[in-house]
């Protein structure tokens, strides 16, 4: 008797701690995936002119939205590949788009030594911000958000992505 | 101190954002430690975690108030890594220590601030953002211990204050005024609180009427007050020398600052508290060698009572004969100063445990024995306490180095254990006295956070401050015993996952890492009850094309899907029902009407 009360009290705790895990966990979901893309799309950045500029402008493409700056190592490393993407897919409508989170003047001479042939905005800590909410909790670069063509995030990234990974996460979107 | 703040915010712990469980979080990765080494320099000191390094050039350093200046920081060499766009770059890995010399303090402030800008990456291929730490300085505080930056001032949002400890150096004006702040005096108050509970451990507490009466000297007629006083000396000389050996372990430990932060030596350290606390668990007894023990106490015994030179050296001595409930808890206490590696914290501290173990004698003294509480059996459960503490302690200090998980689960077993000894799962009486109520609530907070800890380890929670965040972002769910799907990677096991399936319907789900939607049918659809039973009925397989092979591209194409999302369903001849692919992520309620009508299909 006086075992099954304490079973059932420790069950009981259990069951509550749990509860109480999941209930957070819906009310944190609820600014779910659809919203955070919209947010990405919606949010003004500064483009290397100085122009405020949105993501909004390139909407209807499939989109991979690469935060980076030019002091990242591994974030250096990857562009290359998207300038190859982009040049291999641009025609079926994939859209490269460089967040900096960087100084113009630098940005400016690695997009032309590196020839990239793809839009590079400047964002501060906003885009950070933004990029948090669609996964990257640590704030870490490169970190790589797919948006397909309605506006809805289709993957996410961080770290450097191999070029067939990338691949497949653009191919269903087309 | 520390691992005290770190006990209260695990009870406090809150369900904030959880961590990638692959990284550590930037303030994790790069440990800040400042200190004031001399009047015009700063000592800045970065422990760097194994597989991730710092740039050289990314340090800055700045002082507040604005009227403070720093000179250019003194950087040691690093080493070089080549980097194809910026050429030979250097790096720090593992620590590095950094001398910034103050060119002005900006006029008479007690403290100033050090803003620590600094950048660093995982070898993983991960950078951080350049992180802002705040570290508060007192300028009385020279030479003394390292400051951590507090948590949570990283990044974009500074201007949080940490209350960190501080040593200092007497004799420095303001010192004084400076050990009123931050943690010094929790730290005193802690270990006179610890004193006196060691008072009222079994093979201490019966002594004191005794040890009373050989202090005021037998035969002899005192006055109380004299009898307080001369209790007073007694504690004072005993408190004396336990000073010493607090300033003892403090000066080992700044000795061997470097190697304390080897894994091995804290991992020695935390074997040494486990074994003092199974010594308080009664597992053995430690004490000093009884032939020493009684050597000592026949000297003490030789000196005269009631006369203050007498029972002040009888408090030095007495404080040696350390008896079996005291050896383990003190032993511990040293150790613990050791790695604060702060002389004067340490004799503090020590001093102020002796002052607590002296305040029932001294009641002894004041009110001759009517002050003192009865022996009885309660005794243990104070003994016991100090046995968990001890565990406690040898879990923190393993915490840097041991996996989240481990770290979870040690805290789980040691809160639900202490929280069980604490009769948290113990009827109370009907008339259950105050105290009895209040040690059970305290054990059914041990419990619950206890078993919030287990359930966030298992269902893979992996941050020791929020340990259900697990239950929240991107894991598996907990509880119920979910489908397990077979991996098929190519056609031919697919083929023959079917074949095989004898009859039941097939539900082909395309997988990647990256795939949000399929996280979330994973996460929130899958483990629905009606999902689940519909999914009992049928053969799950899972393609995870996140590697995108040319065997996954094929696989793809004969099904003319270009990537994950998609959901596949196999009639029971094998033949795929093409009207009920799932592309995206569809709610439970809706997934399962898909369930039902693959089950239906003949």
């Amino acid at each position: 008797m006086k075992r099954a009360r304490r079973m059932m009290l420790a069950a009981g705790v259990a069951v509550a701690a749990g509860a109480a895990g999941y209930a957070v966990n819906a009310w944190w979901r609820a600014g779910s995936q659809a919203e955070v893309g919209a947010a990405i799309l919606a949010a003004q950045l500064t483009d290397l002119q100085g122009k405020s500029l949105a993501i909004e402008h390139w909407r209807g493409r499939v989109l991979v939205v690469n935060f980076w700056a030019t002091w990242c190592a591994p974030c250096r490393e990857e562009i290359p590949m998207f300038v190859r993407l982009q040049e291999r897919h641009g025609a079926r409508g994939l859209q490269f788009i460089g967040v900096a989170i960087d100084q113009r003047e630098k940005v400016e001479a690695f997009a032309r030594e590196f020839r990239m042939n793809y839009p590079v905005l400047l964002g501060g800590m906003e885009a950070v911000e933004l990029s948090r909410r669609a996964g990257n909790r640590l704030g870490a670069l490169p970190f790589t958000v797919i948006i397909g063509r309605a506006g809805h995030i289709a993957g996410v990234q961080l770290g450097i992505v191999k070029e067939a990974k990338l691949e497949g996460m653009i191919q269903a979107l087309f | 101190m520390r691992f005290l703040l770190l006990l209260l915010l695990l009870l406090a712990s809150s369900l904030s954002h959880a961590a990638d469980p692959e990284l550590l979080e930037p303030e994790k990765a790069f440990r800040l430690a400042a200190r004031l080494t001399a009047a015009d320099a700063i000592e800045v000191r970065y422990i760097i975690a194994p597989g991730y390094y710092m740039y050289r050039d990314k340090f800055r350093f700045v002082l507040e108030p604005a009227g403070a200046k720093l000179a250019e920081p003194q950087l040691p060499r690093g080493r070089m890594k080549r980097d194809p766009y910026f050429g030979d770059v250097e790096t720090y890995r593992d620590e590095v220590t950094i001398r910034v010399p103050i060119e002005s303090a900006g006029g008479a402030v007690a403290s100033v601030h050090l803003m620590a800008t600094s950048q660093g990456c995982a070898d993983v291929g991960v950078c951080y953002l350049p992180q802002e730490q705040k570290v508060e300085l007192r300028l009385a505080a020279l030479g003394g211990a390292f400051v951590d930056a507090a948590p949570g001032i990283i990044g974009a949002a500074p201007g949080v204050q940490p209350g960190a400890a501080v040593g200092t150096t007497p004799g420095e004006d303001g010192a004084i005024a400076a050990l009123f702040r931050g943690g010094f005096w929790w730290l005193i108050a802690s270990f006179f609180g610890f004193g006196l509970l060691l008072a009222f451990t079994p093979c201490v507490l019966p002594m004191i009427p005794i040890l009373s009466g050989i202090i005021v000297g037998h035969g002899q007629h005192v006055t109380r007050t004299h009898g307080l006083l001369l209790s007073g000396v007694y504690v004072f000389g005993m408190a004396l020398t336990y000073a010493l050996a607090g300033v003892a372990a403090g000066l080992s430990g700044a000795m061997l600052a470097a190697t304390l932060q080897s894994p091995w030596v804290l991992g020695g350290f935390a074997a040494l508290f486990v074994a003092l606390a199974l010594s308080m668990f009664g597992l053995y007894e430690l004490q000093l060698p009884v032939a020493l023990q009684s050597r000592l106490a026949a000297a003490t015994n030789r000196l005269p009572g009631g006369r203050f030179a007498g029972v002040f050296s009888m408090g030095i001595l007495s404080a040696l004969i350390v008896g079996p409930c005291v050896a383990a808890p003190l032993a511990g206490a040293l150790l613990y100063m050791s790695q604060s590696r702060d002389v004067v914290l340490g004799g503090s501290a020590l001093f102020a445990m002796a002052l607590g173990m002296g305040v029932p004698l001294l009641a002894v003294g004041a009110s001759a024995g009517a002050l003192l509480p009865k022996a009885g059996p309660w005794m243990e459960t104070v003994k016991r306490f100090f046995g968990f503490m001890l565990l406690a302690v040898a879990i923190y200090t393993v915490s840097p180095f041991v996996p989240v998980v481990v770290q979870m689960l040690a805290w789980a077993v040691l809160l639900m254990v202490s929280a069980t000894y604490l009769r948290a799962l113990d009827p109370l009486p009907a008339h259950a006295r105050g105290f009895e109520r209040f040690s059970k609530a305290i054990g059914v907070i041990a419990l619950v956070t206890g078993a919030g800890f287990l359930l966030g380890a298992l269902s893979g929670g992996r941050d020791v401050l929020q340990p259900l965040s697990g239950l929240r972002v991107g894991q598996a769910p907990s509880g119920t015993a979910a489908v397990v799907f077979q991996r098929v990677n190519n056609d031919g096991e697919l083929e023959r996952a079917i074949k095989s399936a004898a009859g039941k319907p097939v539900m082909l789900d395309f997988y990647a890492d990256w795939c949000v939607s399929c996280k979330e049918m994973e996460r929130f659809t899958f483990p629905e009850p009606r999902v689940q039973a519909s999914l009992q009925q049928m053969v799950t397989l899972k393609a995870d094309v996140t590697a995108n092979t040319a065997e996954h591209a094929a696989l793809l194409r004969r099904f003319q899907l270009f990537g994950p999302p998609g959901i596949l369903f196999f009639d029971r001849e094998g033949r795929e029902i093409r009207g009920l692919r799932v592309i995206g992520f569809q709610s439970a309620a809706k997934f399962a009407d898909v369930l039902e009508q693959a089950l239906a299909a003949r």
